[in-house]
């Protein structure tokens, strides 16, 4: 197992694209410490900014990287991995795992935006909050998370799962605003409360809200009650109203609405 | 004295090219043509200004010669390892190109004015595209116009005039009689009012909360304009019709809207306070248009849902154009705001928020826009120009851009100039200096030199050109 | 064989003890590249940039010491796009759709493209001048106002796209054939075709009109397109073209839809075969991401209704459209592989290369650096072979590649990569390296007496991909691939003397008030505006 120890606070963004398992791997501790970093505009090398230490009690058996201090301005942690374990023992800043295509990050505090966007295979868990565009796609294109899962056990900002495929993001917390938008497929769980506006302009998928929603969009038709929704293999229970959409974007998207916690929708009944 | 014709008007971003100025011993003495916006910028420039560069010495500005601000700002540029140059959309394409060059130079980050009006427009267009045209296409031919969340009339006043409803056109005649006729009824009512309420002691016309059918003139064959704001405007007052939104639910109205084109039903009664009924009509009147218009402005862009409304409105025009010609143009601000987009795009690919420091452009808004980097406190050194974020931004990141050192250059005497550590005093582009600058509609203009700067008030080009040459010479003595 | 370089053109000799020396031995020594058609300058292409940023974002260049930084892929940013031709040999590329009204914008744009010489089309076709003077049969004074135009942007060629249908997509609609009138306007596209033809003629150009046909990009549009290339038949004088096709490819469909949709590239090589009025080039498709973009508004709409992608319109008053929608072309469609399989039957077909021209009508059939792929497929059957193998079953079944030996030579690669494009552009001094030629050279390192292209296709694509020299103006600007000096190009522009030019007077002002929103004054752009002007001096027959 590989630690890194800020050697003291960043103020300008750094960008550590190679804090990745795969580029660690087979490399010893001075090898790693060359490796190329970006601080502002001034190339540094991983050692100018980080003690790296070699430790041999790894938590598992898989190449594992821990990260100790504050790292909330180091951006890409994680990027394109596709094997072994990220540890943050802290926050952790933008582009987390972005184009992931394997592998565990595991986050103590929070992640910042863009978490987890483009990403493709593997697992994200964030203990703290996470910020806006989790799962997203790049600026203009229409490829967002195409596969894993990320798992927030606080709250997650806007447009999560923006132009998502195929995944799962559960949000333990509360959401903000445009869960969902422009989702393709996949699934977001949000156990806490929805901001709104809530699957707008979503083709398919399914989004899940098991707290209050301030109101649906009126692109949305109702279509059922259901007493409990599948989410992966877990079984949720209801009740909870079904609404399909977005019909501005002739969407067949699947949204589901706790029914105890918002009553405030019950005039949709008449519609059914 | 001399009258000069065809002057472009360095104000906003109807960029209107038809101003006559009468010039007598290098003063602007008279204007014609132009709005009272545009007749004072001419008339009215050079009263606040700086006539020499100031460097910060002790924590007091003090006049310096051009060549030690230039020496100052190129040292605090090098020695910065992550500087944000803003501003750009009041001066000219020229001087653009000179400073994404010093951007580059430097390795900072390049943002315009776009970051706090149109930007969510451009993230939206990203995600859809556009359906758009230059203002005379609809001069033309547009029989249905739309201002959503602007008012022209107030800011951007020669446009309804110039290229819309009071426009003649060769397919579609000006509108102006029409406004007359319904301006009599509406002051004859206002009268009428007055006196019934005189001698009655009550609101005998109180119009009913909401109406329940679209005026008759909205179904005639002839140019119609509507406006869809939060509150009444004067522009609202001249359109055919009026529809007031709830705050913050232009998305819903927008995306209801767009259901209603393809024919689905509505479960709801009311759409951000609007009855469906209303919307079935107005989008019937959509629909039956030959070609229609969607002006959008900062009301859609920075209200709840920002890009996302845009997103909204870029699809339903869209969406209707599998009915008729339907186009959506974003109000543009600034006169050149929309060149510095354009300059920005060809010459790193992205149109805002540029990030230089790894040596190429990379682009992602809510990372390398320059309020966000403020709001984190990530820059350590900025150069402002032809802006005053400092009177403009949110207080964090005010506080964060005054914090570091902060480079100026403006012709005018702002809050950013004051709390500036150089301050370089340019001329006034447009008017004491030529250059190109683009209209809302992407139609490139000259901008006119029409009298002399003051000796000392170099244009921003050569400023920019200056600092870049220094930080040049200075980076090659480090190495 | 030596070649003598003195102030930046090609001379009889020079003093071999005082000159510096490029030893060329055993490489293949070519004119500088010249491109007739490709998209990257303007208004239009600039949208598409910003239109893009998933395009650019892994596609980028660092800053040198030398360089300026940009992005790259479909639609590069201009300093790339200078450093791409310029690596690849090409010393002149032509962009070929400038809408008049945003001239400036183009020619901002090409100062800012270095490396390479430049010119632009101005856009005339659906120009409300053009149709009213055409449909009420004044020739000359539609001469003299192209003329006009041509000065007023910096014009080098009058480029047609769609002709009358960008008028009818100012409404929303199109035209259907040659035949259809535009609405409001009473005239024809052929009227349009054949005036503008005569007119071409009657001011000199150096150029022939340059046609996107209509219907482009529809199945049973070959017909159009030879109907296209008949209507001027009786106007050209022999042996000199009249008109060119560009991107035919896309003019080349056969069938009634999409299902049907085939090749019809055997009945246009018929035609340009026994015809000595056509050139044309390729619009070569490639099998990648790229952008599509002409001022075909109602073309692009169609694509954007096919293919769901983005889609930004860009009309502008009085003169013409623009569209732009990304598209992905997919070897397993069966359509797109047809595409590609048509462009080079087109270019195998036909059997005089001085007759076709290669391109991509970057960045529409893809961008530019993708030449070496398309040299190799012309010089190698088995590297179309290899391509065939991976395409649809359907499209490989109807392709008439495989019936077609056909290898074109080095000698024929000149002809249609540079020889070919100055000649039909009328560019006197470049494409060849006789004495007075510009000193345009590109130096590729492969030695043709050794390598069999044919079989060794990977090899020459990797040689025409980075030249071992580009020589731009008698300086060496490329060396191994990589810009070693950065120059400006040059731009040219026509400069029509007509006896009679027309009169600027309070009438054609107010006509101007009337047609445009921007005052007389402002829409001509000034000589000093460009930053290398070459004008080129014609005399007019009118």
């Amino acid at each position: 197992m590989i630690t890194l120890y800020p050697k003291r606070l960043f103020k300008v963004p750094v960008e550590a694209e190679c804090i990745c398992p795969d580029v660690f791997a087979e490399k010893s501790a001075k090898e790693i410490a060359t490796l190329q970093i970006w601080e502002g505009n001034r190339k540094r090398t991983l050692g100018d900014l980080f003690k790296i230490k070699h430790e041999t009690d790894s938590p598992t058996e898989e190449f594992t990287i821990r990260i100790c201090g504050d790292v909330s301005k180091v951006r890409k942690i994680g990027a394109k991995m596709s094997m072994g374990n990220i540890i943050v023992e802290g926050d952790a800043d933008m582009h987390l795992g972005e184009e992931m295509k394997g592998g565990i990050i595991t986050v103590t505090g929070n992640a910042d935006s863009w978490t987890g966007s483009m990403m493709k295979n593997g697992t994200i868990e964030i203990k703290g909050n996470a910020g806006d565009y989790i799962g997203a796609s790049y600026r203009g294109s229409t490829q967002g998370m195409s596969g894993g899962k990320i798992i927030i056990h606080g709250n997650a900002g806007y447009e999560v799962g923006c132009f998502m495929r195929k995944g799962l993001i559960k949000v333990h917390g509360d959401i903000g605003r445009f869960a969902g938008i422009h989702m393709r497929d996949g699934t977001i769980f949000i156990q806490g409360n929805s901001e709104g506006r809530a699957g707008a302009q979503m083709i398919n998928g399914k989004i899940v809200v098991c707290g209050y929603i301030p109101s649906i969009l009126p692109t949305f038709t109702i279509d059922d009650i259901r007493p409990k929704v599948k989410v992966n293999e877990e079984n949720v229970e209801g009740p909870f109203y079904r609404f399909v959409g977005d019909l501005a974007d002739g969407g067949d998207g699947k949204l589901f609405v706790s029914k105890t916690k918002n009553p405030h929708l019950s005039s949709y009944e008449e519609y059914l | 004295m001399t009258v000069v014709t065809g002057v472009t008007c360095p104000v906003c971003g109807t960029f209107c090219d038809d101003i006559e100025l009468v010039v007598k011993d290098n003063v602007i003495t008279d204007v014609r043509n132009a709005c009272a916006m545009g007749a004072a910028k001419f008339l009215n420039y050079s009263t606040h200004r700086n006539l020499r560069p100031l460097v910060r010495k002790n924590g007091e500005l003090v006049e310096a010669s051009i060549d030690e601000a230039v020496k100052r700002a190129a040292e605090i540029l090098v020695d910065a390892t992550y500087p944000i140059l803003y501003g750009w959309s009041n001066t000219s394409c020229e001087a653009i190109r000179v400073g994404v060059e010093l951007t580059e130079e430097v390795g900072g980050v390049i943002d315009n004015t776009s970051t706090v009006c149109h930007g969510p427009s451009v993230l939206s267009i990203q995600d859809v595209g556009i359906a758009s045209c230059t203002l005379g296409q609809l001069r033309h031919r547009a029989d249905l116009i739309f201002y959503w969340a602007s008012n022209p009339w107030s800011a951007h006043p020669r446009h309804i005039e110039r290229y819309t409803m009071f426009s003649e056109g060769r397919f579609q005649k000006s509108a102006w009689r029409g406004y007359l006729s319904r301006l009599g009824g509406i002051m004859s009512r206002k009268r009428l009012r007055r006196a019934a309420n005189l001698v009655l002691r009550r609101d005998v016309f109180a119009t009913p909360e909401v109406e329940r059918r679209l005026p008759y003139s909205m179904f005639q064959k002839k140019r119609k304009m509507v406006v869809v704001d939060v509150r009444n405007t004067r522009t609202a007052e001249a359109a055919d019709y009026f529809l007031q939104v709830e705050p913050n639910k232009d998305y819903e109205l927008l995306q209801a809207f767009r259901m209603l084109i393809r024919d689905e039903e509505l479960d709801v009664s009311e759409v951000a306070g609007v009855p469906v009924e209303i919307l079935e009509e107005v989008a019937d009147v959509m629909v039956g248009c030959e070609l229609g218009i969607l002006f959008f402005g900062v009301g859609l862009t920075m209200s709840e849902g920002k890009l996302r409304n845009v997103d909204a409105a870029l699809n339903l025009t869209r969406d209707l154009n599998s009915h008729t010609k339907f186009l959506i143009m974003p109000m543009r601000g600034h006169f050149n705001v929309t060149g510095a987009d354009v300059v920005f795009a060809w010459q790193t690919g992205y149109p805002y928020a540029i990030d230089f420091s790894h040596g190429y452009p990379r682009y992602n808004p809510g990372e390398t826009s320059v309020i966000d980097i403020l709001c984190r406190d990530e820059a350590d050194a900025s150069l402002i120009i032809a802006s005053d974020p400092v009177a403009h931004f949110p207080q964090k990141a005010a506080q964060n851009l005054v914090k570091k050192p902060l480079i100026a250059i403006d012709p005018e005497v702002t809050p950013t100039t004051l709390m500036a550590d150089v301050v370089f005093p340019s001329a006034f582009v447009g008017i004491e200096a030529h250059g190109t600058a683009y209209r809302m509609d992407h139609v490139p203009l000259p901008l006119k030199k029409i009298v002399e700067p003051p000796k000392t008030c170099l244009p921003d080009t050569e400023i920019l050109q200056r600092i870049l040459h220094k930080v040049r010479k200075l980076r090659r003595e480090q190495n | 064989m030596d070649i003598a370089i003195k102030d930046g053109k090609i001379v009889e000799k020079v003093d071999e003890k005082k000159a510096e020396v490029v030893d060329a031995s055993r490489m293949i020594v070519m004119p500088g590249g010249v491109d007739i058609h490709c998209h990257i300058a303007g208004a239009e292409v600039n949208s598409g940039r910003i239109l893009r940023p998933e395009d650019h974002f892994k596609d980028v260049e660092a800053k040198t010491a030398l360089t300026r930084s940009g992005v790259g892929y479909s639609i590069p940013s201009t300093f790339t796009t200078g450093y791409r031709y310029s690596r690849m040999g090409y010393t002149t590329v032509m962009n070929p759709s400038m809408p008049p009204l945003e001239a400036r914008h183009t020619h901002e744009e090409l100062d800012d493209t270095p490396m390479v010489d430049k010119a632009t089309y101005p856009l005339l076709g659906d120009w409300w001048f053009v149709l009213e003077h055409l449909r009420d049969g004044l020739l000359e004074e539609c001469a003299a106002h192209v003329a006009w135009m041509m000065s007023a942007t910096k014009g080098y060629a009058i480029k047609i796209v769609n002709p009358g249908g960008l008028e009818a997509w100012g409404f929303g609609r199109n035209v259907k054939n040659l035949d259809d009138p535009v609405r409001y306007f009473n005239i024809t596209p052929r009227e349009i075709l054949r005036g503008l033809c005569r007119v071409n003629k009657l001011l000199n150009m150096p150029h022939t009109i340059h046609v996107h046909t209509n219907n482009l990009g529809q199945p049973g549009n070959y017909l159009t397109t030879l109907e296209t290339m008949k209507c001027v038949e009786d106007l050209a004088e022999e042996g000199h073209p009249a008109i060119h096709i560009t991107h035919c490819q896309f003019s080349a469909f056969k069938g009634s839809d999409w299902g049907t949709m085939s090749s019809g590239a055997e009945e246009i090589a018929k035609y340009v075969n026994h015809h000595s009025h056509v050139t044309l080039d390729m619009g070569q498709v490639i099998f990648t991401d790229t952008t599509t973009m002409t001022a075909d508004g109602p073309f692009q709409y169609g694509l954007y209704q096919l293919s769901g992608n983005k889609w930004v319109n860009h009309d502008v008053e009085t003169e013409t459209s623009a569209g732009i929608v990304p598209f992905r072309y997919k070897r397993k469609s069966a359509v797109h592989a047809t595409q590609w399989s048509i462009a080079l039957e087109l270019a195998l077909l036909i059997k005089d290369p001085w007759k076709i021209y290669m391109t991509t009508d970057h960045p529409n059939g893809g961008p530019f650096t993708a030449y070496p792929h398309i040299i190799a497929w012309l010089m190698s059957g088995v590297a179309r072979k290899k391509t065939m193998s991976k395409i649809s079953k359907r499209a490989r079944r109807k392709s008439l590649l495989p019936s077609i030996a056909r290898e074109l030579g080095f000698y024929e690669i000149a002809i249609v990569t540079r020889a070919g494009q100055a000649k039909a552009l009328g560019l006197k001094q470049k494409g060849h390296l006789g004495v007075g030629a510009d000193a345009d050279v590109a130096v590729y390192d492969i030695n043709p007496e050794l390598v069999d292209p044919s079989k060794k296709y990977k090899t020459a694509r990797r040689a025409f991909k980075r030249a071992a020299y580009t020589i731009k103006g008698g300086e060496i600007v490329v060396k191994d691939g990589q810009i070693v000096r950065p120059v400006f190009g040059k731009t040219f522009w026509v400069d029509v003397k007509t006896s009679l030019p027309i009169e600027v007077n309070d009438d054609i002002k107010r006509k101007f008030r009337e047609y445009w929103t921007v005052e007389y004054e402002n829409y001509p752009i000034p000589d000093r505006f460009l930053h290398v002007p070459a004008p080129i001096p014609v005399k007019a027959e009118v």
